[in-house]
């Protein structure tokens, strides 16, 4: 075993979990993010919680980032210019045409990450099938660069058309375009996607130009910072489709992390499902991570984390591959009202954490999922968070005047809707990663996580009609945990649309082989998977082939049962081959097991017993609170277990006890 | 004169009333999720471009009394037009007692579905605990159900356009119908594409059954009734509270039809807006008689337009429900443009349709200055394409509508190259996968410089699109608003109108609007020029930034520059002349 410091940048705080692996301890540390230089944070936690002869014992520091997000949130990245054929300068302005509202008669998309001015025109040609039409004219190349540089270009995407198709024009403009003296990084549309649809590759070859200037300088930055403090491993970056990525790759493929931020959870799910499935019995968990500002739900089955291979960030849409993570605002400070029309409503916007929930005291008045919480007794009263006692009165007063507009009767009533409106927002998301892959979600287990999942499990039990409710240990820092357990991951995929016949497995075979010479990860577990439909259709299923020793059949089968689960019904029409993905792997360390429990004796609030209300009694009741290490055997809710990160509301009906490994199990007796 | 009057009025008064609010609210948002799964289901399954790429096609649920629950952001020029199709279907079969559960009906009638024969629907009844307790519906387009022609711009009535089924069972109790599934086949020249939607649709439409019904079971009948009259009430109120705000009175506006596809002769018609309190009276009954080409408009896609024109500018955001449209009333006279009679055309009732949502939005320019835009290029551009491929002799066909630059808004420049709002959820097919699909190759694809309609602020920019076809092939236009320049608003110019032409390889070029079956021989070229926004505001007064912006991104030429903007392009090293502010 060895010893992994993992460290995740959020929007609110900078988390640390480190696994020492000769005591078996755990370390936790959070210290505020600081946005304009997030190194920094990240340094003041390594320096609140790991002393220099333990950092340099580390083996892997593994980081998840926001730089490359915020670059593309607050627009802020390197001065991009656009290489691509003659007449289609204006792809990534006239986008696909559609609208993200619909309903919008006003609506704008926001500028493109290059202007106009800077996407420049060669003359050049290939077709789909990977003919050359028309040569690549050097001169129109020189031109651009004479341009690129009169304008300050830092950094160049070369996207021509077809190019997933036959590559050599791309790769003969980058040359020309060095030779010319251009010595900014150049991003190959070839190289970054693989993948035909041209606005979209385009998109994802000028994002990667665009963070990159911002990400490489910042990971060797981070990197120089703590080998001066004695680290001597690697530093890795977790990746949006899973896993983590070296140094080096991270700074050569920045797209590849943009959508990372809720990764973590629903890996450290998966990892909980394999291990811990086959002794709670479960085989299909849904990750329900309740945090501030937003609710995240991912499905795990087989203990595999779902990935989808098109994602989309600020109105961008990114070919790479991407863990189905998704996510509702509805947390802990989401904001409750009463509409024009009268009904109450909650979410999406969120107090956050400044001013944050009314009952912080600190200037926030309007309600609050956590307010409503608070009112219930689902979160102990006289409990401290963040140094802040949480007032009592000041969630009812701001819960109050919802009562007039919406004719809801009283305080206590208001409250209730809140969190059941709240949990229905949740239990719908949950439904959308579940129903949409043929999944039934009543056959399921919730793991609950964050800091207010645990208090929201039996309520999403009930909406969802699931009988397990899982708080892992530590639930209130889970997220950070699913980073100190990645793999070292490396992806590549190219567009090969044919029949799926005989002939098509030896290419496919030897086109995974190049993609895997290009991923140059020579110890790894090697994975290809095949984006298939049916011929005519557009939409593809991804399914996992061994070129080598499958023949059609058994690939087609696969395909087969996969489109009945997915959409109940099979079809006997041939099938194509889309695109060839290879994955690489690299198993860091077999043995890593779950984290446990930090050491007990912080302490939640106290024990003895609160006012809580029971949503399946619609009553208050007097219940115990009961501190989670101090949990024997089964306890009949209503009750509440508190522990320092996290606490976990049981209503009645449900038992909870707690399981070998150290997570709560929550059953559910009687079904409503 | 004979007047249809179409409103929605309440079904069971005060049956809302009791109802938990916050129930309603999970209901309507589970509602509101249900119908989202449903469209993702059909998305992922169709066969064909025109639903997975252009999703060209709506879904929605109704409840027992054929109220709108709840429709998917899908394409808006289906806005709430369902209810026509289900209650229709359901007729056709014999009314609700003779529905069981596992039953999926079709249904096509353009009278019905207010579009052509094409848009075929499918209704899905679902019970709870053997009572009806409302219906799934999906309506798309298929590739092709007969019809004279794969597109059709020329016919003369409605039999010509399509194979229509007036609603019939396709699966009886579970069971599929062969009898009617062999029809289908028999009457369309994609038969395979078709069988592929087909099932898309019903696991689509079942998908939406067993999504409702659980929700049903959760909150039990009873409950689910009271909090959906609820949640009408609410929609309505949300509505009306918009409506309120507007100053009593009639607002008028008139335009001109290109052409309806036989004749040639332009169409000539006008829309009045009566504001009364928190009602709006669209009053259609002033257009001419129905037409004998096929740009007439069947009352469910009227309707469907005045509640786009209406709604988006409420501008509530919100999924709609039948709440949302009570307070919208429209008059039309039988026998008319848009409320066409049996048995006349009406193939292309889309083109009536969108030119009457910029009317009526042109219209209430005057009871809300300022807080409407310019016209757009007003049209979807719809182009369709069919052959045989040489190599096989296999059949092909493919269609897509093309985006068009927006008008200008007293706030800001119109957006360039997006769907026209009729069609705003549709997307555009990339140009690689055409090329990876059809014997094409794209030329071209940009942004139409000097497009825009100048202005204080310009109007977005048009589409160019050239594509040479590599194999012998057949195209049909759909182009409307050819002739008629996209307005300007408040001194605003106009933009330029769509046009297309056609560039023989023996050089000869023509231009066609509304036209079926063109022969592209093989190195013939297409070039599809779309519309543009028209400005806003007088140009005199648009920022010299902004004017010198637009030179430097290549968006206008020096030349446009000089002519609509002579204040802000002074000599070389002199500045424009400060900006004149408008005293308004």
């Amino acid at each position: 075993m060895t010893t992994v410091i993992g460290v995740d940048v959020g929007g609110t705080f900078t988390d640390l979990v480190l696994h020492d692996a000769a005591t078996g301890e755990i370390r936790v540390a959070k210290r505020p993010t600081t946005p304009a230089a997030p190194e920094r944070g990240v340094l003041a936690a390594v320096d609140a919680a790991v002393p220099p002869d333990l950092l340099a014992r580390c083996r892997h520091f593994v980081h998840g980032t926001t730089v490359g997000l915020n670059a593309l949130l607050e627009r802020r990245g390197a001065t991009v210019g656009l290489i691509t054929t003659a007449g289609f300068r204006d792809v990534l302005e006239i986008r696909r045409g559609d609208r993200d509202d619909p309903y919008d008669l006003f609506w704008t998309p926001p500028p493109p990450l290059v202007p106009r001015r800077l996407r420049l025109e060669v003359t050049e040609r290939v077709a789909a099938d990977g003919s050359v039409v028309r040569d690549l004219e050097p001169e129109d190349v020189l031109r651009a660069a004479e341009v690129f540089a009169a304008e300050g270009v830092d950094a160049v995407a070369i996207v021509l058309v077809n190019s997933y198709a036959n590559a050599a024009h791309e790769t003969r403009a980058a040359e020309l375009l060095a030779r010319a003296g251009f010595a900014g990084p150049v991003s190959l549309s070839h190289e970054v996607s693989g993948e035909y649809r041209e606005y979209e590759r385009t998109c994802t070859t000028v994002v990667d130009a665009f963070v990159r200037h911002r990400m490489g300088p910042y990971l060797h930055d981070l990197d120089r910072e703590l080998r001066t403090r004695g680290f001597a491993g690697d530093l890795l970056v977790t990746r949006s489709g899973g896993g983590a990525l070296t140094l080096a790759e991270a700074a050569a493929r920045p797209f590849e992390t943009i959508l990372s931020g809720p990764v973590a959870g629903a890996a450290a799910t998966a990892r909980l499902a394999a291990s811990l499935g086959p002794s709670l019995g479960i085989g299909t968990a849904v990750a329900a991570d309740v945090g501030g500002t937003s609710f995240d739900t991912a499905l795990v089955e087989d203990g595999r984390l779902p990935l989808l291979y098109q994602g989309e960030v600020v109105g961008l849409p990114l070919q790479s591959p991407w863990v189905d993570v998704r996510s509702v605002g509805a947390g802990g400070g989401s904001v409750a009202y009463a509409d024009a029309g009268g009904l109450l409503r909650v979410g999406p916007r969120s107090a956050g954490a400044d001013p944050g929930p009314a009952c912080y005291g600190r200037g926030g008045t309007e309600p609050t999922v956590t307010d409503a919480a608070l009112h219930l007794g689902m979160i102990p009263r006289g409990h401290i968070s963040g140094g802040i006692e949480l007032s009592e009165d000041a969630a009812a007063r701001a819960l109050a005047p919802l009562a007039g507009p919406t004719g809801i009767d009283g305080v206590d009533a208001v409250a209730v809707g809140v969190i059941r409106i709240a949990a229905a927002h949740m239990a719908q998301a949950v439904r959308g990663v579940t129903v949409e892959r043929g999944v039934d979600p009543r056959g399921a287990a919730v793991v609950a996580f964050g800091g207010a999942g645990p208090v929201f499990g039996c309520l999403l039990a009930d909406e969802l009609d699931v009988d397990v409710v899982v708080v892992p240990p530590n639930a209130g820092n889970f997220s950070a945990v699913g980073l100190v357990q990645a793999d070292v991951v490396r992806s590549a995929a190219r567009t090969l649309v044919r029949p799926l016949d005989d002939a098509a497995l030896p290419v496919i075979e030897r086109l995974a082989e190049t993609l895997f010479e290009r991923l140059a990860q020579p110890e790894a577990v090697r994975e290809v998977d095949l984006d298939l439909r049916h011929r005519g259709q557009e939409h593809t299923l991804t399914i996992p082939v061994r070129p080598a020793e499958d023949d059609v059949a058994a690939v087609s089968a696969r395909f087969s049962e996969a489109y009945h689960r997915a959409f109940g019904h099979t079809l006997p029409d041939p099938l194509e081959v889309v695109t060839v993905r290879a994955t690489s792997r690299v198993v860091l360390d077999d043995a890593r097991p779950l984290v446990p429990a930090p050491p007990s004796g912080e302490g939640g609030a106290g024990r003895g017993t609160t006012r809580l209300w029971s949503f399946r009694r619609e009553s208050f009741a007097e219940a115990p609170v009961v501190r989670r290490e101090d949990l024997r055997g089964v306890a009949e809710g209503p009750l509440l277990v508190v522990e320092p990160t996290a606490t976990t509301y049981v209503d009645a009906g449900f038992a909870v006890e707690t399981h070998e490994s150290g997570s709560l199990v929550i059953t559910r007796k009687d079904r409503r | 004169m004979t007047v249809v009057r179409t409103r929605y009025a309440e079904v069971h008064p005060g049956l809302g009333d009791g109802a938990d609010p916050v129930t309603t609210e999970i209901i309507r948002q589970g509602l509101n999720a249900a119908a989202d799964q449903m469209k993702q289901s059909l998305i992922r399954t169709a066969f064909s471009p025109i639903i997975y790429e252009a999703l060209d096609f709506a879904v929605a649920f109704y409840d027992a009394d054929m109220c709108m629950l709840a429709q998917a952001p899908t394409l808006p020029a289906f806005m709430g037009t369902l209810g026509f199709c289900v209650r229709e279907a359901v007729e056709g079969v014999g009314g609700p007692a003779a529905l069981s559960p596992g039953d999926v009906i079709l249904y096509n009638d353009p009278y019905g579905t207010g579009s052509h024969p094409q848009d075929a629907a499918m209704v899905v009844p679902i019970f709870h605990e053997d009572v009806l307790a409302g219906y799934s519906v999906i309506k798309a387009h298929w590739l092709d159900i007969g019809g004279k022609d794969p597109y059709c711009t020329d016919t003369i009535d409605v039999h010509q356009e399509g194979t229509i089924f007036p609603g019939v069972k396709l699966y009886d109790a579970g069971r599929l119908v062969s009898d009617v599934y062999r029809m289908i086949l028999a009457n369309s020249r994609m038969p395979e594409m078709v069988i592929g939607d087909i099932n898309a649709m019903v696991a689509g439409a079942r998908t939406g059954a067993e999504a409702l019904g659980a929700l049903v079971r959760r909150h039990g009948l009873g409950t689910f009734r009271r909090c959906v009259a609820r949640m009408y009430a609410h929609g309505e109120a949300l509505v009306r509270g918009w409506f309120e705000r507007l100053p009593d009175g009639v607002y008028q506006a008139s335009s001109v039809i290109d052409s309806d596809g036989v004749t040639g002769r332009p169409i000539p018609f006008g829309v009045e807006v009566v504001v009364d309190g928190s009602s709006v009276t669209v009053d259609l009954t002033g257009c001419p008689d129905q037409v004998g080409g096929p740009v007439n408009c069947p009352l469910p896609s009227t309707v469907a337009a005045v509640r786009i024109a209406v709604s988006f500018l409420a501008g509530a955001g919100e999924q709609p429900n039948e709440g949302h449209f009570r307070p919208l009333e429209l008059l039309t006279r039988p026998g008319s443009l848009f409320h066409p009679l049996r048995p006349a055309p009406c193939f292309m009732y889309g083109i009536p349709s969108d030119h009457a949502i910029e009317l009526i939005i042109r219209a209430l320019a005057g009871a809300v200055p300022g807080s409407v835009p310019a016209a757009s290029g007003g049209d979807i551009n719809a182009l369709v394409w069919w052959g045989n491929r040489e190599a096989t002799g296999e059949p092909w066909a493919d269609g897509a509508p093309h985006p068009v630059g927006q008008g200008a808004s007293r706030s800001a420049d119109g957006a360039s190259a997006l769907m026209y709002i009729s069609e705003s959820a549709t997307r555009f097919t990339p140009a690689e996968v055409w090329e990876a699909r059809n014997p094409w190759r794209i030329e071209r694809l940009a942004l139409a410089e000097d497009s825009g309609g100048p202005g204080r602020h310009r109007g977005g920019l048009g589409l160019d699109l050239s594509f040479r076809v590599l194999e012998d092939q057949y195209l049909t236009s759909g182009l409307a608003r050819t002739a008629l320049a996209p307005w300007g608003l408040e001194g605003g110019l106009p933009g330029r109108p769509n046009r297309l032409t056609v560039e023989y390889p023996d050089g000869r070029a023509e231009e066609f609007s509304l036209k079926t079956r063109i022969f592209l021989p093989r190195g013939a070229v297409v070039h599809l020029r779309t519309g543009s926004g028209g400005g806003y505001g007088p140009p005199e007064e648009r920022d010299p930034e902004a004017v010198r912006a637009d030179l430097r991104e290549g968006y206008i030429t020096p030349g446009h520059a000089r002519r609509h903007y002579p204040h802000a392009v002074g000599e070389p090293g002199i500045t424009g002349p400060a900006v004149r502010r408008s005293p308004r």
